[in-house]
C-alpha cells in the first residue's frame, strides 16, 4: 500500500508537471525584446478620413474634395503615412472639406440630429447646446476628450462666428470646422506618459493605444466603448487589452479594416486610374473595374476571415465571388441579378486558379491595350514576395517588344529580345518566367488560348520551381516561403509604420507564430494587436511628451 | 449439374442457354459513351426587315413610295398648303385626318383611295423557299405570286414582305423604322429574344438539336459605344414558373450554321413605341454561329400575319406617316393584295406575308428561374 501510494504521489506530480507544460506550450513562444521606437504620427489616409466622417455623422454625409496624395514606401501607403506632412495647398482642401461637413451636418435636416439641441433660438448663441456638441464630437474627432481649455476655445470661436453671422447654428459650424481641421484629428498621433511600471520610461496613453488598435483591426476612429476603456485604464491592463481586442475582432467591421490593408498591400489605389482600350477590351468598363477590386477583396476577407482559411490557399483557391459585369469578362454565367454578388467557384479543369487569376491582379498588372508578363512577374515579386525590382534604365528601347510584327507572335517569343541583352537579363529573369505563366489572360484578364494565332505556352519557373501552367505557378506560390513572411512584413509595417529587416527577432517571432498557428491571417492580427511590441515607445531625446493632468479633462456621458 | 457445366451440358440445353443468353445480352442497351452535352444561348441584337437594296434603287421602278404628307400635298391647293408653314405636330395630326369625314386613314386605312403602294419589282430578295415550291401558283396553302430569285441562285423566295415594303425608304437599312426599333430594344432592353441551343454535343456539327426561344428580362449589357456585349446572364420572362414565350424547335448545326425546322413561334417584339406578341408561322432560323464572342448573322424566314403587320404600322406615332413618308392606306390595301400564304378557310383570301428578317446576334448565358 506504501508502494502504491507513493506511486500515485509521482503519478499525480507528473499529472501536474504534464499540464504545467501543456499550458505553457499552448502559449506559443514568448514574445521577444525589441528596440521601441520613438513616438510618432502619421497623416490619416483617405478612407480613414471618408470611414470616421461616416462614423460620427452617418453615410449620408457627401466627402467631397481632394486630397493630398501618398507616396508608397516600402511597398504601403501606410507606411508613408508615418512619413508624410500636408502641404499648404492640402491643408486648404482640408478646410474646404471642412466647411462642406460641417454645413451638410448642421443644416435644417441634419442639425436637429447631430446637435441634440431642441427648442435652440436660430439667432441667439446657446451655449449650453454648443458645449454639448463640441464636446461629444470633439471626443470622437480628437480621438480623447477635450481639455476644459480646448472645448472652451472652441466655443469661443463658435459664439464669436455665431455673433458675427447672427445664427447660431452657422457659427456652431466653425466651431465643428476647427476641429475637424486640427491637427490631432488629421494625424494619429502617440501621446505618451510616465509609465508606472517601468522607471524612467513611458508608454503610450489609452487613448493611443486605442487609437492604434482601431486603426489596425477597424480602419476608423475609436467606438465609444474603446474609448472608455482608455478612459476607465482598462486598456492599460492584459486583460483588457485583450477583452477590446476579442471584441473589436468578433465585429463585421474586421472586414473592413482587413480590406483596408489588403487594398493597400495589393496596390489597388491603382484602381483610380486604370483604363483598358475599350476598342481591345470592350466589356472592360467602370462596371468591371468596379468591380473587378470588390471581388478580390471579398474572395480574401471570405478566406482568411470568414473562413479562416489558411493564408497560402490564397493562391490556389479556385472559390470567389461573381458579378454580372465580371461574368462577360470571365465568360461565366451569373444567375445573382445586378448589384448583387455570388459564390462561384471555378470548374477543377478551369486553369483559372488563385487570387493571381482574378481580373484584379491580371488587369492592373498589364498594358491598356494588351498583356504584360514582365509586369504581372514584377508584381508577384515586389507585391507577394516583398523582393525589390530595380527600374529599368533609362535608355532601355522597347520598340522591338512593342511591334508585335517585328519579333514574335506572343509575348514570350518578343521578350527573348531581353534574353540577349545584357541590360535586361538581369532583372528579366526573375519576373518573366513567372508572368509568362499567365499569359493565357489578355490585358484585361480574359482567357485565351492563342495570341496572332500561335498557340500560347504558359510554362514558366518561380525560385527555381518550373511549371507548365499557371495551375503549377499557383502551387509554386503556395509553397513559396517568401509568400507568408511578406505578409507578415506588410502587415507589421502597415500596423506601425515599421519595417524591420528578415533577420529581426521581432519578425521571426511574428513568422513562427503565423505558421505554428496554420497561417491563419487573424491569429496574427491578435497576435500583434495583443503584443507588447506593437504599443511599445521609447523617450526621445531631448522630448517631452507628457499628456496633460487628468483634472483638465471633460467628460461626456 | 451447374448450368455452367458444358463439358456435361447436353447439346439441346447447351443451344437453349445460348440462345437465352443472346436474347439478354443483345436486348439490353449498349452501354454507349455519349459526348457530355451542352448548351449553347444567344441573344439576339438586332432584327430588321431583310431588304436587297441596289444603290439607286434598281428594284424599285417608279422610285419610293409617297408618304402621307406627299400625297396630301398633292391633293391640296398651293394657298391650302401655304397654310401649313411649319409641320407642327397639330397639323400633321390634321394631315392624318384627311380621310373621308375626317377619319384617321391609319385609323381607317380604307377611307380614302391614296395611290398605290410602290412595290418592289426586282428580281432578288433575301428568304426562303417557304411554299416548297417554284411557280408561285395559287396552292391549298397558298395564294398566287410571284417568286423571287436568291443571292445565291436559289428559286422559289417567297418574300411578299419585302415586295410589299421594299420601296418604303423608312424600312430600307438606312430608314428610320429598323434603326429606331432597334435603338429603343438596346436602350431599354424590351423585345429581348433569347435562343437557347440545347443537347448539343458538337459545336460545329450536329443532326439534332433543340431550339428555344425566350423572351429575355433585364437590360443589354453595352459597351461605351452602344454596342452590346457577348457572354451576359440574362434572365427569361415568366410567370409562376411557366415561360411567357418558350417555344421549341428541332435543328442541326451543319458546318457551324444552325438551322431549324419549319414551326409556328411566338417571339416578342418592341419597338418604335409599341410592344407586341409576334406569331411567325412555319419559321425557320438561320444561324451562322462564331466562338470567341464574335457577332454572328442569321435569317428568319416564316410567314408574318397581314393583321399583326398592319396593327403595328397602324400603331406608330402619327406623325411617323408624314415624316418617315409612308401611306397607311397603301400599305393597307397592298399588303392584303400580296398576302401570299394561310388562306382563310371561309374568305379564300390569304392572311399571312411571306417574310424575311435579319438578324445579329451574340453569345449569352440564359438564366432559367428556379422554380419551387
Amino acid at each position: 500500500m506504501a508502494c502504491f501510494s507513493l506511486t500515485l504521489q509521482k503519478l499525480v506530480c507528473f499529472g501536474f508537471l504534464f499540464l504545467a507544460w501543456l499550458g505553457l506550450s499552448a502559449c506559443g513562444p514568448a514574445e521577444p525584446k525589441t528596440d521601441a521606437p520613438a513616438p510618432d504620427m502619421r497623416r490619416l489616409t483617405e478612407d480613414q478620413y471618408r470611414n470616421i466622417i461616416a462614423d460620427v455623422f452617418g453615410t449620408q454625409i457627401t466627402v467631397s474634395g481632394r486630397f493630398d496624395p501618398l507616396v508608397r514606401t516600402e511597398g504601403l501607403l501606410a507606411v508613408a503615412a508615418w512619413n508624410t506632412s500636408v502641404s499648404s495647398t492640402g491643408i486648404m482642401q482640408y478646410e474646404e472639406i471642412a466647411q462642406s461637413i460641417a454645413t451638410q451636418v448642421l443644416s435644417k435636416e441634419n442639425r436637429e440630429t447631430y446637435a441634440l439641441c431642441s427648442g435652440v433660438s436660430y439667432t441667439a448663441f446657446d451655449e449650453s447646446c454648443a458645449r454639448k456638441f463640441l464636446a461629444k464630437v470633439g471626443r470622437v474627432l480628437l480621438r480623447r476628450p477635450l481639455t476644459k481649455d480646448e472645448l472652451t476655445a472652441r466655443i469661443t470661436i463658435a459664439r464669436d462666428s455665431a455673433n458675427t453671422l447672427g445664427k447660431f447654428y452657422a457659427g456652431l459650424s466653425f466651431g465643428l470646422i476647427s476641429l475637424l481641421v486640427d491637427p490631432e484629428f488629421l494625424f494619429i498621433t502617440d501621446f505618451t506618459e510616465s509609465d508606472p511600471a517601468r522607471s524612467n520610461a513611458i508608454r503610450l496613453t489609452a487613448f493611443s493605444k486605442a487609437a492604434r488598435l482601431s486603426f489596425l483591426l477597424w480602419n476608423t476612429t475609436p467606438d465609444d466603448k474603446l474609448l472608455r476603456a482608455a478612459e476607465s485604464g482598462e486598456l492599460h491592463s492584459r486583460d483588457g487589452l485583450n477583452r477590446e481586442v476579442n471584441r473589436l475582432m468578433a465585429s463585421t467591421r474586421l472586414k473592413t479594416g482587413l480590406r483596408a490593408f489588403i487594398s493597400d498591400m495589393l496596390n489597388f489605389d491603382e484602381f483610380d486610374s486604370l483604363e483598358k482600350d475599350s476598342i481591345i477590351y470592350p466589356a472592360f468598363g467602370a462596371a468591371v473595374v468596379r468591380d473587378a477590386r470588390e471581388q478580390t477583396l471579398r474572395t480574401i476577407t471570405d478566406h482568411l476571415v470568414t473562413r479562416n482559411g489558411d493564408y497560402r490557399d490564397l493562391f490556389t483557391t479556385k472559390k470567389t465571388f461573381m458579378s454580372r459585369p465580371l461574368g462577360m469578362v470571365y465568360r461565366v454565367r451569373v444567375k445573382a441579378p445586378d448589384n448583387v454578388w455570388e459564390s462561384y467557384e471555378f470548374a477543377p479543369d478551369d486553369p483559372r486558379i488563385g487570387i493571381q487569376g482574378h481580373l484584379s491582379f491580371l488587369a492592373l498588372n498589364a498594358h491598356p491595350g494588351r498583356s504584360s508578363p514582365t509586369l504581372r512577374g514584377k508584381g508577384i515579386r515586389s507585391m507577394l514576395l516583398c523582393q525589390k525590382i530595380p527600374d529599368p534604365p533609362a535608355d532601355v528601347d522597347f520598340s522591338g517588344f512593342n511591334n508585335p510584327e517585328s519579333l514574335g507572335k506572343t509575348a514570350r517569343e518578343r521578350l527573348l529580345a531581353h534574353a540577349t541583352n545584357s541590360a535586361c537579363i538581369g532583372c528579366h529573369r526573375i519576373m518573366d518566367p513567372i508572368g509568362l505563366a499567365l499569359e493565357n489572360y489578355d490585358g484585361a484578364g480574359q482567357f485565351r488560348g492563342v495570341e496572332n494565332d500561335a498557340e500560347i505556352n504558359s510554362s514558366g519557373e518561380l525560385d527555381g520551381i518550373a511549371f507548365s501552367d499557371s495551375t503549377g505557378l499557383g502551387q509554386a506560390l503556395h509553397d513559396n516561403p517568401a509568400i507568408p513572411t511578406c505578409l507578415v512584413n506588410r502587415l507589421y509595417a502597415y500596423a506601425s509604420g515599421r519595417t524591420f529587416t528578415a533577420k529581426s527577432d521581432w519578425l521571426t517571432y511574428l513568422n513562427k507564430v503565423f505558421a505554428d498557428g496554420g497561417y491563419r491571417v487573424t491569429d496574427l492580427l491578435k497576435r500583434i494587436a495583443t503584443s507588447t511590441t506593437f504599443y511599445a515607445v521609447s523617450s526621445p531625446h531631448n522630448l517631452d511628451q507628457t499628456f496633460e493632468s487628468a483634472s483638465n479633462i471633460i467628460h461626456f456621458d | 449439374m451447374s448450368v455452367l457445366n458444358f463439358q456435361h451440358m447436353s447439346t439441346k440445353t447447351f443451344l437453349r442457354t445460348f440462345a437465352f443468353a443472346s436474347i439478354f445480352f443483345l436486348s439490353s442497351p449498349m452501354e454507349v459513351t455519349s459526348a457530355e452535352k451542352m448548351t449553347l444561348g444567344f441573344v439576339i441584337t438586332n432584327w430588321s426587315t431583310a431588304m436587297y437594296e441596289t444603290l439607286f434603287m434598281d428594284e424599285c421602278s417608279g422610285g419610293p413610295t409617297p408618304g402621307n404628307y406627299e400625297i396630301w400635298e398633292a391633293s391640296v391647293t398651293p394657298e391650302v398648303r401655304r397654310s401649313y408653314p411649319v409641320l407642327l405636330f397639330s397639323q400633321l395630326r390634321h394631315i392624318n385626318n384627311r380621310g373621308r369625314n375626317g377619319l384617321n386613314v391609319c385609323d381607317h386605312p380604307t377611307s380614302f383611295d391614296d395611290p398605290s403602294l410602290e412595290i418592289i419589282e426586282g428580281k432578288y430578295a433575301y428568304g426562303a423557299n417557304l411554299d416548297g415550291n417554284k411557280h408561285g401558283r395559287a396552292t391549298s396553302t397558298s395564294c398566287e405570286h410571284k417568286n423571287f430569285t436568291g443571292l445565291n441562285g436559289e428559286e422559289g423566295i417567297d418574300n411578299q414582305m419585302y415586295r410589299l415594303m421594299g420601296c418604303v425608304e423608312a424600312w430600307k437599312s438606312y430608314g428610320h423604322i429598323e434603326n429606331n426599333a432597334n435603338s429603343h430594344r438596346l436602350s431599354s432592353g424590351l423585345g429581348m429574344i433569347l435562343i437557347e441551343v440545347t443537347d448539343v454535343e458538337n459545336e460545329r456539327n450536329d443532326e439534332s438539336v433543340s431550339v428555344s426561344f425566350f423572351r429575355g428580362i433585364g437590360s443589354y449589357n453595352l459597351d461605351s459605344t452602344g454596342n452590346p456585349l457577348p457572354y451576359a446572364s440574362y434572365g427569361i420572362d415568366h410567370e409562376n414558373g411557366r415561360a411567357r414565350y418558350g417555344d421549341t424547335v428541332m435543328g442541326k448545326i451543319v458546318n457551324g450554321v444552325l438551322t431549324t425546322k419549319s414551326a409556328d413561334v411566338h417571339l416578342p417584339f418592341f419597338g418604335n413605341y409599341q410592344y407586341m406578341n409576334q406569331l411567325f408561322r412555319d419559321m425557320q432560323l438561320e444561324l451562322e454561329l462564331s466562338d470567341d464572342g464574335e457577332p454572328m448573322t442569321g435569317l428568319i424566314t416564316g410567314y408574318y400575319g397581314v393583321d399583326q403587320f398592319y396593327s403595328y404600322v397602324r400603331g406608330m406615332l402619327s406623325t411617323f406617316p408624314n415624316r418617315h413618308k409612308f401611306s397607311c392606306p397603301a400599305i393597307y390595301v397592298a399588303a392584303h393584295q400580296l398576302a401570299d400564304g394561310h388562306p382563310d378557310p371561309e374568305t379564300g383570301e390569304c392572311t399571312t406575308l411571306s417574310s424575311a428578317f435579319n438578324i445579329q446576334a451574340i453569345s449569352a448565358f440564359i438564366n432559367h428561374p428556379d422554380y419551387d
